[in-house]
């Protein structure tokens, strides 16, 4: 115990000597400090997809017409109500009297012109893809806004708790990635990128007045630094650190921890369409049966995460198939299929691992490849960083045997997810064309029984043919100070309008 | 002679002895590391992760220096990272070494032209920060022992190449260098046979600053995720993993960074002594 708590004030104080100095003026209660893990790279809600920093910082500023609560069910945000009209329409109304913080109303013209922002090529937006399928913006009156759309569009308002509006005529006239004016609780004082983002109240805020008049999101990437710079008290609220370390920071008595399920399904990509996998589903099975997950959960875990039940959606999705359950470990049918397969004498197979994303992403497939060791199978790791990962991933087509890898999708909705299993997607490695077949037919329709009963059969095929070897659904850890109360979710927000004091 | 520098020659001893015995001690490790009965670095049980280090006056215990986040025995994993390392700063200064002596050869010998190149080659390798040309080359060829050991080599000929240089422009007007080329000795001759001998003593010197620079490049390489590839051991990787853990298991960063230390303090040490020792202008004690 001594040596944990002094080891505790060594790492404080390398990585806060200095600082804390400094800044010792104790926080009070109206003020909250943030953690992130990972840059904010610009404040223009169009311009990222990276939903735990850029555009958790954002949604302090800007508001989308559907809020997803911590519960993660949507409530109203600037929408009070929504249906569909018909298979091809949604109908929002707005509530009245909504301004951006410079003035400019916040009616059914200004979200005609997000829309059309969104949508224009000029844009450059990263987010086109969650909203391409809107084919035309209906201004029926000043409150109300229709979206019409090519096909269906089943979670169209899911999609609409990631959209954040910003304001037409200012943001012709800035520069969105460094300032911001919104419609939201809170208004940008400063951005200092690698830094942090400084935030205050905004008076005459439209909903709920929030609990905090600052909130300041400070960038620390090593995970303990963050944990030092909590127990310090310099900041209030941090999150994704290794599941072994919330005994540790819960010991010290100060602070509080813990961990929500997470809503990120973790995977190993096998690449279907080259050699040894392609067209050899008896080996995708066996190495489906050789992987330990429940080993690896208690083991790496704390038993934590949420062992994917043979499927990537999790039981909050809409989709999830309850039939389904994890792939059992089974060494022994595992060798067998292997043999039938033709590898009787071992299988040599790369899996790359991007780093600094996943939590222990490098400890985690470094157990998959000695338990696939166990069954002959020599498994060589190729980490890299995320970004080259991403770019040999998605733009270069050109992913190794198979990769270490993490889907969440924020709608928690099957057709978003499952897409990334459609043989037209970069990331799908794998040439099922009845799969594709199926999942169109699924995102046809707007019925949700009838989607329902297609995402069950899809998710069976997935799992059956095992395309990738589904693990679990890493837990999100957090640890916050004594006197503020986070209401801990599953994806990855990260917002003070989840915080109450205590 | 003074009594100062008598002192300070024998403390130059003591600690040149104790750098020396040190390394000494490493590489014995490194080389018998496989036949001391420790488990095996790369297999770890999930169920005994991050087990502080059970040594104590008594005995050695199960695990001595601990168990890291995979449960893999600290001791075995510093011993076979400390063979990684030694292998692949070794042969990444003795690579270096051979290029940096010939071009430093060829450029002191013949001057001009060939001066004048490499000698440019060599201020703008040294005005580039070491590290960005490793991270550059590492991340361009993909990390591997061969890919890491070229990098290494590459970014440490240009000390030889410059020093043997300086050494060469003083011996090539020596009395005995003209005498054997007035009896038509050919280049090649001279340089290998003649002038070879006398420039190695100060090469050897900059060999051992070299390889501590060069292990703690590795070190700072592997940490980043760009030295050899787990699950194989290498020192910097351990800290890296190890850095996370710091707050409630302090010994899986602690002991690779001892280890490390150690190393390069001894290697540092061995070199002052030796430089001291080799150079002619200090009187031996």
């Amino acid at each position: 115990m001594r040596n944990q708590a002094s080891a505790h004030r060594l790492a404080a104080a390398l990585s806060f000597g200095l600082s804390s100095l400094a800044l010792s003026a104790p926080a009070t209660a109206r003020d909250l400090t943030i953690a992130l893990s990972s840059n904010v790279n610009t404040l223009d809600p169009f311009k990222s997809t990276t939903v735990g920093t850029d555009l958790s910082v954002a949604a302090h500023i800007y508001t989308p017409l559907v809020d997803r609560g911590p519960d993660l069910k949507l409530r109203p945000g600037l929408a009070t109500k929504w249906e569909a009209v018909g298979d091809n329409a949604w109908r929002f109304t707005l509530r009245e009297g909504v301004t951006f913080s410079n003035g400019e109303k916040l009616d059914a013209e200004a979200v005609k012109w997000n829309v059309e922002r969104v949508l224009d090529p000029k844009t450059a937006a990263r987010n086109k893809p969650w909203f391409a399928a809107i084919t035309e913006v209906k201004v029926v009156s000043p409150t109300v806004v229709e979206f019409l759309s090519k096909g269906a569009y089943p979670d169209l308002p899911d999609q609409m708790s990631m959209f954040l509006l910003m304001p037409p005529k200012w943001t012709a006239e800035n520069n969105p990635a460094v300032t911001a004016v919104g419609s939201g609780p809170y208004e940008l004082v400063r951005f200092t990128s690698g830094d942090r983002v400084e935030l205050k109240a905004r008076k005459g805020y439209w909903d709920e007045k929030p609990a905090f008049d600052n909130v300041t999101f400070r960038i620390l990437p090593e995970d303990s630094s963050r944990i030092a710079a909590l127990t310090a008290g310099d900041v209030d609220l941090i999150t994704g650190f290794p599941t072994s370390e919330i005994k540790q920071i819960k010991a010290g008595g100060k602070v509080e921890a813990g961990s929500v399920a997470g809503t990120r399904g973790m995977f190993i990509k096998l690449n279907g369409l080259r050699a040894p996998f392609k067209d050899q589903p008896k080996l995708w099975r066996a190495l489906n049966l050789a992987i330990d997950r429940k080993a690896i959960n208690e083991g790496l875990l704390d038993g934590l995460a949420e062992v994917s039940a043979c499927q990537p959606l999790s039981s909050v999705y809409f989709g999830f198939n309850p039939d389904l359950k994890p792939a059992a470990y089974d060494p022994a049918q595992a060798k067998k299929l292997l043999a039938e397969a033709g590898f009787a004498s071992g299988l040599t197979m790369e899996l790359e691992v991007p780093t600094g994303r996943y939590i222990q992403a490098s400890d985690i497939a470094q157990v998959v490849a000695s338990q696939l060791g166990e069954v002959g199978v020599k498994v060589n790791l190729r980490e890299m960083e995320f970004g080259s990962f991403m770019n040999k991933y998605i733009v270069g087509k050109n992913l190794g045997d198979s990769a270490y890898f993490g889907l969440g999708w924020p709608t928690l909705d099957a057709g978003g997810l499952l897409n990334f299993w459609e043989t037209e997607n970069p990331q799908s490695y794998w040439g099922s064309e009845s799969f594709t077949q199926g999942a169109k037919a699924a995102r046809s329709t707007n019925d949700a029984a009838k989607r329902t009963e297609l995402y069950r059969k899809l998710t069976k095929q997935l799992c059956e043919d095992s395309p990738s070897l589904f693990m679990f659904f890493t837990p999100i850890t957090y640890a916050q100070s004594k006197s503020i109360a986070w209401q801990a979710r599953g994806d990855d927000w990260v917002r003070a309008i989840d915080i109450k004091t205590r | 002679m003074s009594l100062l520098s008598i002192l300070r020659h024998q403390r130059a001893n003591w600690l040149g002895l104790l750098g020396g015995t040190l390394l000494v001690l490493l590489l014995v490790l490194a080389v018998a590391g496989p036949w001391l009965g420790l488990p095996d670095p790369t297999r770890g049980d999930l169920r005994a992760r991050m087990l502080a280090p059970t040594i104590s006056w008594t005995g050695l215990g199960s695990h001595p220096l601990g168990t890291d986040q995979l449960g893999r025995d600290i001791l075995s994993r510093i011993i076979a990272g400390s063979r990684v390392t030694l292998t692949i700063a070794g042969s990444a200064v003795v690579l270096g070494g051979i290029v940096g002596v010939l071009l430093g050869l060829i450029a002191g010998y013949f001057g001009g032209w060939w001066d004048r190149i490499l000698m440019r080659l060599v201020d703008i390798q040294l005005a580039f920060p070491l590290m960005l040309l490793a991270l550059l080359v590492v991340a361009a060829l993909g990390p591997s022992l061969h890919n890491l050991i070229a990098v290494l080599a590459l970014t440490s000929w240009v000390r030889y190449a410059r020093i043997i240089r300086g050494q060469v422009l003083t011996v090539r007007e020596r009395e005995f260098v003209q005498a054997v080329k007035a009896m038509g000795a050919g280049p090649v001759r001279i340089l290998i046979r003649h002038v070879l001998p006398n420039v190695l003593t100060p090469a050897l010197v900059v060999a051992t600053l070299e390889l501590a620079r060069t292990i703690v490049l590795e070190a700072g390489l592997s940490f980043l995720g760009l030295g050899i590839q787990p699950p194989s051991p290498s020192w910097g990787r351990m800290l890296a993993d190890g850095r996370t853990y710091i707050a409630s298991a302090w010994w899986i960063i602690t002991l690779p960074g001892l280890a490390l230390m150690l190393t390069v303090l001894s290697v540092n040490l061995l070199g002052d002594w030796l430089r001291d020792w080799l150079d002619p202008r200090s009187e031996r004690s």
